[in-house]
């Protein structure tokens, strides 16, 4: 399914806590190709979700570069095909960058259908008519129509979550980033919230997917990233990176966890 | 001593207790209006992050740069300046205020003199509207800005992750949650500014206070005009604090299940 078309290039991207002692990511380079299942591992504080937030701009890297279909967006400008400099607008990048969090962040003032027509309609301008029409489907898609109308705090943590990914599907983004999506969750809740995630995986989307599922690793990624210390230690694709570990750290890591 | 007589003769003068409370109430609305507008200014103010010397930071790393150029990199004028409003207004008397926005500030411009509504002498009233304004938007910022701090950060990074650019979500996002939460406390200070309002018949504002003052000087009856003053002050603060409490149990509708 992965092409050779590179959707976003991370060049030796640098974020530095407290004058450089911690270094949360120190000098990560990978490209990110359209159709991709990337799913970072390793273990906590290793700068997975730093890698992730870094990728819209959610945390402002050090040092370091994140092309956009070839704009570095961690610029204020750039020069584009007729030559002129443009000014890159952030707020456009990240439209087409789906997001999901570990902790849903579901607006609770708005209703279900409320927080997944608010962007549409003031971002991209759709009538409350189209885009209702469109949340109404998608609800449908992942099996929560008859909530259209209940608050956040009305639904289980699984209906929470699957209502972030349908709300980020809304804006139809070019890649989806999955922030630990199932760590809040109560276990028998997971599946449902990993099943949609499958679908999308299915259907083609690019996802970059940080998470501590390795059965879903192992089935649904495409290309697996270990991160430890904030070092890209490892890449492969989940036969390589989980049937022959190269790294004595990801041998160790792999014990733990499977 | 109260006397059913002393009431009597008070309740004579009705008609300047019912222009006081017309005075009072426009006095209030007004000043809540404007106070709320410049409250939200300074408490969006306190809260941005602009920094114009940043450049002189130009170490990597997220290190900060010691000594002056350092500081002066941090430095946030529109946070200083709206702490700056914030404390001399909290730490100096209404009373000084109003006087020196009266005799000082407006001294020199001459208000145009007719009646508001027919019974509000205007040039007595903007003085009074704007002092109170200044002040109750110094302690309403307070309010709002703790109201906007206490939203999670996970909202703000779901909707600018959505595309919504910062002042879309302060709009469609923070604000609405954050005025819900603080909204107790805004009743308070809307009760506190029909309270404190009453100070503005030192400038000759005829509210009701200046009613009490009136019937005293006409007849020497005090007492029974206080009461009655008091009686209508709570009869404006308590349907106040009521109404609001209505707003925030049908802001609530989101909390519960």
């Amino acid at each position: 399914m992965a092409t050779n078309d590179k959707l976003i290039q991370v060049q030796h991207l640098k974020k530095y806590y407290n004058k450089g002692a911690l270094k949360a990511l120190d000098d990560v380079s990978v490209d990110i190709n359209k159709g991709d299942v990337m799913v970072v591992i390793g273990p906590s504080g290793s700068g997975k979700s730093t890698l992730l937030r870094s990728l819209n701009l959610l945390e402002i890297p050090t040092d370091g570069q994140i092309l956009f279909h070839g704009i570095d967006i961690t610029k204020k400008s750039f020069v584009n095909k007729q030559g002129k400099t443009e000014k890159v607008d952030i707020n456009l990048h990240r439209q087409k960058m789906g997001m999901v969090f570990q902790h849903f962040n579901l607006f609770p003032h708005k209703t279900i259908l409320d927080n997944m027509i608010l962007a549409p309609m003031k971002v991209l301008g759709q009538s409350k008519e189209a885009a209702t029409e469109k949340a109404l489907s998608l609800l449908k898609r992942v099996g929560l129509e008859d909530r259209a109308h209940a608050y956040p705090i009305q639904l289980s943590g699984g209906q929470k979550q699957r209502i972030a990914i349908v709300r980020a599907m809304m804006m139809e983004p070019e890649v989806m980033l999955f922030d630990e999506p199932t760590s809040a969750l109560d276990p028998e809740m997971v599946g449902e919230v990993l099943e949609v995630m499958k679908e999308l995986a299915r259907g083609g989307m690019t996802m970059v997917v940080v998470t501590h599922e390795m059965g879903f690793a192992r089935e649904v990624g495409n290309r697996v990233l270990f991160m430890a210390y904030g070092k890209l230690v490892e890449q492969g694709t989940p036969a390589e990176i989980f049937g022959d570990p190269k790294s004595p750290r990801l041998q160790d890591f792999l014990k733990k966890v499977l | 001593m109260l006397t059913v007589e002393g009431f009597k003769t008070a309740f004579g003068y009705w008609q300047m207790f019912l222009e006081g409370m017309i005075c009072t109430v426009s006095l209030s609305a007004f000043t809540v209006l404007f106070g709320f507008i410049l409250a939200l200014v300074l408490a969006l103010m306190r809260l941005a992050d602009i920094r114009p010397f940043r450049f002189l930071d130009n170490t990597q790393g997220g290190e900060s740069r010691e000594g002056f150029a350092g500081s002066l990199s941090r430095f946030r004028p529109l946070n200083f300046i709206a702490s700056v409003y914030v404390e001399v207004f909290r730490a100096t008397p209404m009373m000084v205020q109003l006087f020196i926005v009266y005799y000082i500030l407006l001294a020199g411009i001459k208000l145009p003199t007719f009646k508001l509504f027919g019974l509000i002498r205007f040039e007595r009233f903007v003085p009074g509207v704007i002092a109170l304004s200044l002040n109750s938007a110094a302690y309403l910022s307070e309010i709002i800005r703790s109201g906007i701090q206490s939203i999670d950060g996970g909202q703000t990074e779901a909707a600018r992750s959505l595309g919504l650019s910062q002042a879309q979500n302060m709009r469609y996002i923070v604000l609405p949650q954050a005025i819900k939460n603080i909204l107790p406390a805004i009743a308070n200070e809307f009760v506190t500014i029909i309270k404190e309002s009453s100070i503005c018949w030192t400038i000759g504002v005829q509210e009701i206070m200046s009613a009490v003052n009136s019937v005293k000087s006409a007849t020497f009856t005090i007492g029974e005009a206080l009461i009655i003053a008091a009686c209508v002050y709570f009869c404006l603060t308590f349907p106040t604090s009521k109404i609001i409490e209505h707003f925030e149990r049908k802001m609530r509708r989101g909390d519960k299940r």
